[in-house]
């Protein structure tokens, strides 16, 4: 099959995919308890109540209540949330931006980082850079996340006091317009110095958290890889023509063992999006993980629909955006078949 | 032997002598090339015959330095390669000497040349066909790709001189067509060679180079070579296959082949035309080919001469007429009556009871002793010696040269 053609049915398949994932969601939050919670006082009365109810169709039957819903979410009404105390399309963005700026950075970061940390151990195979690599990579693939993130914060906010938490310095924050939410696109957009190191400083120690995991993983993949791929008759066989070792391993075995990685590069974008929310916890960082987490909490039902409605339509992306490279780095695989 | 009547003989283009790898294992020392002899004449085709595991692949790959250590160690010997039309040889200036074996032509010693020399010779002077060429392609690189390697890595000055790029061109565009030239480019040169002045020039040499490419494959009848370009080897046949890596090995036109086994991984039907066309090749220019095989009846039928190998030694060697019609090692009698039976493993043989020794630190004795039919009291505590027998002929058998430290075996008497 066409790789166009592939993208085209999978892009077609998508809303369906969406539509199941909404329909499962929907109904395992409503087993969790009526979202009207979140609308409640002490003061009202029942028939306060049960008004409430009506307008909100929650009297009636899962599946109308379903179809009320997603007329919404068509409309982009997501409903209100209330740990944000606004309606979650108000907030959505902001928050989204502020997760993207973090796992973005800590996943690019991760991705180079990973990729030359298992390429240096491939290589060095059973020397001592390599038994250093997969020291740090062992510990990296099992320390806890929050573990992790609170020594650091423990050690570099609390005792040394070189890195701030939270996103930004307030004044800083707010001596520059926000067009995209990005604070270090923003800075840079209002051409202000500050911001920029202001964003980057807030931004090490959580990217740091989020991201060591990943470095973790991706080193150990492309290092498994490459040793493997190392092993292949083709390799002697570049070597048989007189080339120099620096097209033998780029040309040939690196390139061939990024494609076992893509696959797991692609799956740490889960891994990171579960990560953000302890790393947004620990470090108050103010994105749609601690949202999510304080939704969860609080049962705000709105919310919790979004946050996994989103993430599900990003790892369909995700996995495409993995089979699209996946195909282009090896010819002979057969998408769709 | 008579020292006054040497015959001069074909020049001889390498010589491996004493050569020994020994691999480190588990179980201790393996002996996989222990002790190995022989020459290649200049344009013959010497077949290297033997069980699978003997040690063959190990002695082919050390002509080109692609033993990998560790796990293994050369632990001695020399594999010594004149090219053609080398240089005279340093020492005697051409006089001829020791180093040259009298030859006074350039020898290097390819097991201790620096390795950028190495990689001059690998692909343009000594060239190696590998046994499976689904694996020895590259599966994620077109064919075309793939043969352009060598043509960029050795003739990279003739696609210059295509693109019109002079010897003291300065500039960037010149630099920028060396970089592509001696794939050195980076993605700026690739992205400026979409335009002018770099787009013209550029296409010149990367047409030079297709012409090349497309001029190598047809040399090993390939159907539509520019079709066969721009495939992946997953899309081709084992036969087409293996006539790419022929078509990558002949590139350059070497002096010498290591084929390994060429025809072994490939369906029975297309073998006698692989190793047709190899032969056609090889004839046509008179190139050096050391033919690796585990089947003798392929060897008698392309071969000048032949090499018995066995657990990591030459038990014999001669011309195959010689070998063939009057084989004195115990060994290669037996392989010679071996016929191949239904359920036998490829590369075993049927005849001989038995299995090939452990290699793992073997003690002095005929590495045969435990197989060997003929076997004596003298076969065990030392080695037998590769000596002649007749004029061409070497044998490694006690049979044939008895041990002088011990007394002749009596023979046994018949008693009626
Ligand atoms: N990479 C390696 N690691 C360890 N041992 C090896 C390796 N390559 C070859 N050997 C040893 O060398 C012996 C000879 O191998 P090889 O030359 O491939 O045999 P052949 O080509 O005659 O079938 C093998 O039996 C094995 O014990
Ligand atoms: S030396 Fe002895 S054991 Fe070895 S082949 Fe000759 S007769 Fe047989
Ligand atoms: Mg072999
Ligand atoms: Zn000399």
């Amino acid at each position: 099959m066409q790789l166009r053609d592939y993208i085209i049915r999978r892009l077609i398949i998508l809303p369906f995919l969406v539509f199941g994932v909404s329909v499962v969601v929907f109904t395992l939050t409503r087993i969790g308890g009526s979202p009207i919670g979140v609308y409640l006082s002490h003061e009202m009365s029942a028939a306060e109540v049960q008004q409430l109810e009506e307008r909100f169709h929650l009297n009636e039957p899962l599946y109308v209540q379903y179809f009320y819903w997603a007329r919404g979410a068509l409309q982009g009404d997501f409903g209100y949330s209330g740990v944000a105390s606004a309606p979650v399309s108000q907030v959505f963005w902001p928050k989204l931006a502020a997760t993207l700026e973090l796992s973005v950075v800590s996943a690019a970061v991760a991705v180079m980082l990973g990729l030359w940390l298992g390429v240096f151990a491939g290589v060095r195979r059973n020397r001592w850079q390599d038994h250093v690599t997969r020291v740090v990579a062992v510990s990296g693939a099992s320390l806890p996340l929050f573990w992790f993130g609170i020594v650091l914060l423990i050690i570099f906010w609390a005792n040394l006091g070189w890195f701030p938490v939270g996103r930004s310095d307030a004044d800083i924050w707010a001596s520059m317009p926000h067009p995209t939410g990005l604070y270090m696109l923003d800075s840079i957009l209002a051409g202000s110095w500050r911001g920029f190191v202001d964003a980057v400083w807030h931004l090490i120690l959580p990217a740091i958290t989020l991201g060591f995991g990943a470095v973790a993983i991706i080193t150990r993949m492309m290092r498994s890889a490459l040793v493997e791929e190392l092993q292949q008759e083709y390799v002697d066989a570049a070597r048989a023509k007189g080339l120099p070792e620096r097209l033998v391993l780029n040309r040939h075995a690196r390139r061939n063992a990024l494609v076992p990685t893509v696959t797991v590069i692609g799956l740490t974008i889960a891994f990171l999006m579960q990560g953000a929310i302890a790393a947004e916890i620990i470090f108050r960082w103010p994105g749609l993980g601690r949202w999510m987490a304080s939704a969860v909490v609080r049962g705000d039902q709105a919310t919790i629909m979004t946050y996994v409605l989103f993430t599900s339509v990003l790892f369909l992306f995700a996995n495409l955006v993995v089979d699209i490279i996946y195909a282009k780095l090896d010819p002979r695989v057969r998408l769709g078949d | 032997m008579n020292a006054m009547n040497t015959v001069t003989p074909a020049p001889r283009i390498a010589e491996v002598k004493g050569l020994k790898v020994h691999f480190q294992s588990k179980q201790g020392r393996v002996h996989a090339v222990d002790g190995v002899d022989f020459d290649i004449r200049d344009g013959e085709m010497l077949g290297l015959v033997g069980e699978t595991g003997c040690g063959k692949s190990v002695t082919g790959r050390c002509f080109l330095d692609l033993v990998p250590q560790p796990p293994a160690d050369i632990a001695g010997g020399r594999v010594l390669f004149r090219p053609r039309g080398g240089k005279a040889c340093p020492d005697c200036s051409g006089k001829g000497c020791e180093t040259c074996g009298g030859t006074g032509a350039e020898t290097l010693d390819l097991l201790n040349i620096p390795a950028k020399k190495m990689r001059q010779i690998r692909g343009e002077k000594i060239a190696m066909i590998f046994q499976d060429p689904g694996k020895a392609l590259n599966p994620t690189l077109t064919i075309g790709a793939q043969l352009s390697e060598v043509f960029l890595q050795h003739k990279s000055h003739e696609l210059l001189e295509a693109a019109g790029v002079g010897e003291g061109d300065r500039g960037w565009v010149a630099g920028s067509l060396r970089r592509q030239a001696n794939q050195r480019e980076g993605s700026f040169d690739r992205w400026a060679r979409r335009f002018p002045p770099l787009k013209g020039p550029s296409r010149r040499l990367q047409k030079a180079l297709d012409e090349k490419v497309a001029a190598a494959l047809a040399e090993t009848q390939i159907p539509n070579p520019r079709r066969v370009m721009t495939s992946y080897p997953h899309e081709l046949s084992g036969g087409m296959r293996q006539r790419v890596m022929i078509a990558q090995s002949l590139a350059c036109d070497p002096d010498l082949i290591i084929a390994d086994e060429p025809t072994t991984a490939l369906d029975v039907t297309i073998q006698a035309r692989i190793l047709d066309l190899i032969k056609m090749l090889q004839a046509k220019r008179r190139t050096s080919v050391l033919y690796i095989s585990h089947d003798l009846s392929l060897v008698r039928k392309v071969c000048d001469r032949v090499a018995v190998m066995y657990a990591g030694r030459i038990a014999e060697v001669g011309t195959v007429s010689q070998v063939f019609t009057d084989p004195r090692h115990p060994y290669t009698q037996g392989l010679l009556n071996a016929v191949p039976r239904a359920g036998t493993r490829r590369g075993h043989l049927a005849s001989i009871p038995g299995t090939v020794p452990e290699l793992v630190d073997p003690p002095p004795a005929c590495r045969f002793v435990d197989r060997c039919p003929k076997a004596m009291a003298q076969c065990r505590g030392a080695d037998p010696q590769l000596l002649p027998v007749t004029e061409g002929h070497d044998v490694a058998c006690f049979l044939e040269h008895p041990r002088e430290d011990t007394a002749p075996e009596t023979p046994r008497l018949e008693t009626a």
